[in-house]
């Protein structure tokens, strides 16, 4: 996604966000812990826009999306909470190896970024996007 | 002291619907927007949300079950008026699915008054309030409910003093909503399908305080969002002050010998009617009206309905439009509402300060004016010459007529009662040879010539010859020769008979 100027994009901002914190070596749980804290925000961000089911459904299909690279992303574990999908695709980051973790990760936000911005738009999706990002960045 | 409150009126930002609502949206006013999918419900809403609102007056729009919201955020970007970057600054979106989904209105009302609480908005929109609403024939005791939902929303609203507009499915033709008492505006959209053409119409069925236009408007749906075309009263669309011609002026016609035919020149504000029959040079007479016009300093629209005007106009039109000294309306579409061309007419008109207008021809005007409207057709037209003659314009109608010997009329529109002057155009055959007449059928309250004139079509356009008393029967197509008088034919001024 292009870059407004002086700001980062919201991806580069979440790809940003997950490379500081996760450890170098990544570590797997901080991945799937970093991930859902972000999730969270963006999910806080879009459903007063989008609905919950909105957020759910996009989140779910770009679960899907990058699913074809990371196979096992749609692989439910045996205890995952079935009702809450961002903390069951957290789940199972959490589990892999802590670079293919983090590489999942990545990938997931930027279907979920690019999907959105498909549908609405690149201006709309960063300026829906822009709060989560913008913390992201001064944090 | 004046204790009268004076409600203000927001402009919307949509062209049209100020004059139609009486000069703007009152503010602080709880309206609906009603009518079936597809009618331009949501588009209309966003189109106000994004003229209205701005820093000093935030927007909340709140979805439910209606569209999906990702939807209306990639759909409604299509338009002009849409600017996501104001979206989150000035504007919000909240989503009150979840609320909705319950079906309980209190937790809908709850969720948008928590929301107002929070942002203090001065506009609000619900899309769409009736998904979660009851049916007129629902239980009563739940209809009752959803009718306090909505005077509940409305007081908390006003008292807040926001304007609001609550979107929703529902047709003014089914049994009254109860809400409908509670709204102070009532905007009903609706779209009529007839043969090939699309019609949308919207009327102001309700607007407390103040003096809306009644009637059915019609409207179109462009890249720039909503445009609407007021329906012409017979007085002059609203606003347009009437340049009236001084009293007495005459307007030359740009034809040797035809001035002199109408009594002097066709008066200033009157409507003439050329009719004639294929080929007889209605364009060409209307053509030298509007380029001696220009020639003259008085500005000129053509209105024409030719689907391949590079093949048919005059050359004259052309270099007239090209340096912007004639002004056109040329529509290719199928689906016009007269009141469409009507607007489009005045506007021009108050822009080039236009004091001709040719509408070539009325028989083009037909088949461009959407199915449903052609039966009304005489009536529009006399509509539309009405407004016309208000706003001080001469004008000038072409009309097809069938060549028939055995009767004499000048249109298959009915439309000579409606017009001040006619000029008739006919074929007749003299000696073997196909030879064409003009006469001038009536000036109205003016003097005028009588008698029937030859006429030919030359490079240098329509070349009008004396008249032909030694002739009778002419109008019956086969005229014969009176011998006792002098038998030559009305010499040309080319020379030529």
């Amino acid at each position: 996604m292009p870059t407004n100027a002086g700001s980062p994009s919201p991806q580069e901002a979440f790809r940003s966000t997950l490379a500081r914190r996760v450890g170098q070596p990544p570590d797997a749980w901080a991945v799937a812990e970093v991930s859902l804290v972000l999730w969270r925000r963006i999910a806080a961000q879009l459903a007063p826009v989008i609905g919950v089911r909105g957020v759910d459904a996009l989140f779910g299909r770009a679960l899907h999306l990058a699913s074809r690279e990371y196979p096992w992303l749609a692989q439910p574990l045996a205890d995952e909470p079935r009702a809450d999908p961002m903390a069951s695709g957290c789940g199972r980051l959490q589990v892999r190896d802590g670079t293919a973790a983090l590489e999942a990760a990545m990938a997931l936000l930027g279907t979920f970024t690019d999907l959105l911005a498909t549908l609405i738009g690149t201006t709309l999706c960063e300026r829906l996007l822009a709060p989560v990002a913008e913390a992201e960045h001064a944090s | 002291m004046n204790d009268k409150v004076l409600i203000h009126r927001l402009a919307t930002g949509v062209p049209g619907l100020d004059s139609i609502l009486g000069g703007g949206l009152p503010e602080f006013s709880f309206n609906l927007i009603t009518g079936p999918p597809g009618s331009g419900k949501t588009t209309l809403a966003h189109q106000l949300m994004f003229a209205l609102a701005g820093p000093d007056r935030p927007a909340l729009f709140f979805t439910m079950l209606g569209e999906p919201p990702l939807k209306v955020l990639r759909y409604q970007q299509q338009f002009a008026f849409y600017d996501p970057d104001r979206i989150n600054a000035g504007i919000r979106y909240v989503n009150l699915g979840e609320e909705a989904a319950t079906g309980r209105f209190d937790q809908v009302l709850a969720g948008i008054m928590q929301a107002v609480e929070a942002s203090s908005p001065a506009l609000v929109f619900v899309d769409s309030f009736l998904s979660i609403m009851p049916g007129p024939g629902a239980p009563s005791a739940q209809a009752l409910d959803a009718h306090q939902f909505i005077q509940q929303l409305g007081v908390l609203l006003s008292s807040w003093r926001i304007t609001s507009f609550l979107i929703g499915e529902w047709s003014s033709e089914r049994e009254p909503h109860p809400i409908a008492s509670i709204a102070d505006g009532l905007l009903n959209l609706s779209q009529s399908v007839y043969r090939n053409a699309m019609v949308r119409k919207l009327q102001v069925l309700k607007l407390r305080g103040q003096a809306s236009s009644p009637g059915i408007h019609t409207f179109r749906i462009t890249g720039e969002g909503l445009q609407v075309f007021p329906a012409t009263a017979p007085s002059g669309p609203a606003g347009v002050a009437a340049a009236l011609p001084e009293l007495g002026q005459r307007l030359a016609m740009g034809i040797p010998g035809l001035d002199a035919m109408l009594g002097g020149g066709l008066p200033a504000g009157y409507s003439l009617l050329v009719a004639g029959p294929s080929g007889s040079g209605k364009t060409l007479l209307a053509t030298a009206f509007l380029a001696e016009g220009v020639r003259r300093g008085e500005p000129g629209i053509l209105v024409a309905f030719e689907q391949t005007p590079s093949q048919s106009w005059d050359p004259t039109i052309h270099r007239l439009v090209e340096s912007g000294q004639l002004g056109l309306i040329n529509t290719r579409l199928l689906d016009l509402s007269i009141d469409e061309i009507v607007q489009q007419l005045t506007d021009l008109i108050r822009r080039m300060r236009a004091t001709r207008v040719v509408i070539d021809s009325l028989s083009g005007f037909e088949l461009a004016v959407a199915p449903t409207f052609r039966e009304d057709f005489r009536e529009q037209l006399f509509r539309m010459v009405s407004v016309l003659a208000g706003l001080g314009v001469t004008v000038l109608m072409t009309s097809e007529l069938e060549d028939r010997y055995t009767d004499l009329r000048f249109s298959s529109y009915g439309s000579a009662f409606l017009t001040d002057a006619i000029i008739v155009q006919r074929y007749i055959e003299v000696g073997s040879c196909l030879k064409r007449v003009l006469a001038v059928v009536k000036v109205r309250a003016s003097a005028h010539s009588d008698e029937l004139h030859q006429y030919a079509i030359s490079d240098l356009g329509i070349l009008i010859g004396g008249p032909m008393p030694d002739y009778e029967g002419l109008l019956g197509g086969h005229p014969t020769h009176k011998p006792e008088i002098d038998d030559r034919m009305a010499e040309l001024p080319d020379g030529r008979r």
